[in-house]
């Protein structure tokens, strides 16, 4: 059974709910204080902001959510440091449509436990996200780490590095 | 030492949704005596504040990425004390570079672990800590 749909998870669904809520409202503000400035720190702002729901989206089942954050934050970090404006444009659109899109499956998470936005195709909102991270494929750098190094990203990636080094 | 669940257990994480998963996730382990911090910061004040009342955390559970001070910074700051350098500390991740992985060991992580993760997977870290 999902965790989303596990009556006995239901509380911290509603508290996963609320508190995403709140972080969504403070993405809108930071996009909102990107096109008022042009401040390239606002984006590296969102990246570490969407970073927190990505974690624990992912950790209650509701993995197109953790999937929407992940491509947000790799896009809004590797775009804050890209000197395109064209671009810039672009991506400030797509990551106001992201985060519409996150609080519309927010609501319907609340309600349904079910992550769906009618009249979206959510795989092809995803695709589009894919596709703009991949205009950023020359920028490495993706993460909250400040090193040019690659990344790890699931526990056997871990393990095995922390086992060369002897623990 | 082995892990023992009545231990002191200072959970930090800035996402309330992740404290209660992992709180959740010690409970069904039998654990009792959990704790909370939403930051880095406030946890070191807690570690601080628990030492001088005689009643010491006994592990600490922690995310990286948190906005005031990091999961690194904390465990760096708890190294660096003759109190808590001992201290068993199990940092959570969403992701990590390989470079800030191998900075973590330096400093002294017990272990760490990815999210998402399981209950099976939680214990088996817990149980290499104490190992």
């Amino acid at each position: 059974m999902s965790i989303l749909t596990d009556p006995d998870m239901s509380e911290i669904i509603d508290d996963f709910c609320v508190e995403s809520e709140t972080i969504y409202n403070q993405l809108e503000d930071l996009l909102g204080e990107y096109e008022e400035n042009n401040d390239k720190a606002k984006l590296e702002e969102f990246g570490q902001t969407i970073d927190r729901v990505m974690g624990a989206a992912k950790s209650v089942d509701a993995d197109l959510t953790g999937m929407y954050c992940e491509l947000g934050k790799t896009i809004s970090y590797k775009a804050s440091q890209s000197m395109d404006k064209a671009l810039l444009t672009v991506v400030i659109a797509v990551l106001f449509d992201t985060v519409e899109i996150l609080q519309i499956m927010n609501k319907n998470i609340n309600s349904d436990k079910e992550e769906k936005v009618s009249g979206i195709n959510l795989e092809v909102f995803g695709s589009r996200l894919r596709w703009l991270a991949d205009k950023f494929k020359n920028i490495r750098r993706s993460s909250v780490s400040v090193d040019n190094e690659s990344v790890l990203e699931d526990q056997k990636s871990i393990d095995d590095l922390l086992a060369s080094l002897g623990l | 030492m082995a892990f023992d669940p009545t231990q002191k257990i200072l959970i930090v994480d800035d996402m309330s949704t992740m404290r209660k998963i992992i709180k959740n996730m010690l409970s069904k382990m039998g654990c009792t005596d959990l704790h909370e911090a939403d930051d880095g910061k406030p946890a070191w004040e807690m570690i601080q504040s628990a030492h001088e009342s005689d009643q010491p955390f006994q592990f600490i559970v922690s995310d990286w990425n948190m906005p005031v001070m990091t999961g690194l910074d904390l465990l760096k700051n708890l190294k660096e004390s003759e109190h808590f350098k001992k201290l068993p500390f199990l940092m959570i991740t969403a992701e990590a570079e390989q470079a800030n992985v191998i900075i973590a060991v330096k400093a002294g992580v017990s272990n760490f672990i990815v999210k998402p993760f399981s209950i099976v997977t939680l214990k088996e870290k817990i149980d290499k800590v104490f190992h």
